[in-house]
């Protein structure tokens, strides 16, 4: 079978696997780097917030993970035929609506999570309440942002006779960081100004 | 009756995400820990988002791609070719994208006003990228074969782990390779 074995031979070859995910890779880190900057911006929040660093990489984590998987079932269900507008649609308000009851349950953990781990370890925390506010805040709002880019790239690509599964997932891993990690900023600005928490 | 429910998207997705959630607060403790270190460089804070990134990416390449080859029955031993070429081909991205991100981050700490010496940020991105990428590889070979191997899907175990198994790495490479630099 010299079809197969051409096949096979691109998709084993170093050369033809690095061609194709460099270029998305690389767009990724440059995300990434902005995500980086407004981390730095807030250093003064870290010192003032005990505990917050601690939430950084579960709140990214978190979101990566939940929006990924909506833009993955996004794809799959405008595939299946399942989604086709917009307004009142049961599948696409299911999937939306049970992405962000998962951010909501889930940040509550990891608010709670960052609090007594920090608190087993010695260190000092902020405590429960504001970290469980920020986590909440951030998920859930960087959530509904992402959720409305899925679904508008979903059908946008689709309609324009893109297969939404490459497009999609990428643009929420890139654009993912960025936004999560500025509503943990907005977050944290609004709680040290509700509870005026000073170092 | 749709297809998508809420009730099923959280029941499928809370227990992969409660241990993955385990694992990125371990993450966030070990940031915490060093966060003396990190206030006092503030260049490895801009670092650290990117470089842990690349690492879950290359990671997630890795770990699709295996998964794929095994369900399409082309992986022999662990040492074949597939395996090789695959894990080769990351490592390629993962440097390259390393060099690009210590411009970046360079070039980032300028624009923000921040004092840093460009040839001891590639060091450091370069010895905690290769740290990272040395650990998460062969994590994910591991999961991939395991989950397999019992019967799991690996599409649905690996890219979660990996994620989140890449972020604490990822921060200890940055701490490492900070030290060993100095």
């Amino acid at each position: 079978m010299p079809e197969r074995d051409d096949y096979l031979e691109r998709y084993m070859s170093v050369k033809s696997i690095v061609r194709e995910a460099l270029p998305f890779e690389l767009v990724c880190t440059i995300g990434g780097v902005f995500a980086g900057i407004i981390l730095v911006r807030m250093v003064d929040m870290i010192e003032t917030i005990p505990g917050l660093l601690v939430l950084v990489p579960a709140i990214l984590g978190m979101r990566g993970n939940i929006s990924c998987t909506l833009g993955s079932r996004l794809g799959s269900a405008i595939h299946l035929g399942l989604v086709s507008r917009i307004e009142r649609n049961p599948e696409l308000i299911n999937n939306v609506a049970g992405s962000l009851t998962l951010s909501l349950i889930m940040s509550v953990v990891l608010g709670i999570l960052a609090h007594l781990f920090t608190v087993a370890l010695g260190m000092e925390s902020v405590g429960v309440v504001v970290l469980v506010s920020i986590a909440v805040f951030a998920g859930v709002s960087s959530g509904l942002i992402l959720a409305v880019i899925a679904v508008v790239i979903t059908i946008g690509a689709f309609r324009h006779g893109i297969d939404p599964d490459n497009v999609t997932t990428p643009a929420l891993g890139t654009l993912g960081d960025v936004i999560t990690m500025l509503m943990v900023f907005c977050a944290a600005e609004a709680v040290i100004w509700i509870w005026h928490i000073t170092p | 009756m749709a297809y998508y429910t809420v009730t099923g998207i959280v029941k499928r997705g809370t227990p992969v995400l409660l241990v993955a959630a385990i694992i990125s607060t371990t993450a966030g403790q070990l940031l915490h820990a060093g966060q003396d270190l990190l206030l006092t460089f503030p260049v490895l804070l801009i670092l650290i988002p990117p470089l842990i990134k690349v690492g879950g990416d290359t990671g997630s390449i890795l770990g699709a791609r295996l998964s794929s080859a095994l369900h399409l029955g082309l992986v022999e031993p662990v040492g074949g070719v597939v395996v090789r070429n695959n894990i080769l081909a990351c490592l390629v991205i993962g440097c390259i994208s390393c060099v690009v991100l210590s411009v970046a981050v360079w070039a980032a700490a300028i624009l923000l006003g921040i004092d840093v010496v460009y040839g001891l940020l590639l060091k450091i991105t370069l010895i905690a990228g290769c740290i990272e990428m040395v650990v998460v590889f062969a994590a994910t070979v591991g999961i991939a074969f395991v989950s397999h191997k019992h019967g799991l899907d690996p599409d649905d175990v690996v890219i979660p782990l990996i994620t989140s198994i890449g972020d604490i790495v990822g921060i200890v490479a940055v701490f490492v390779a900070a030290w060993v630099v100095g």
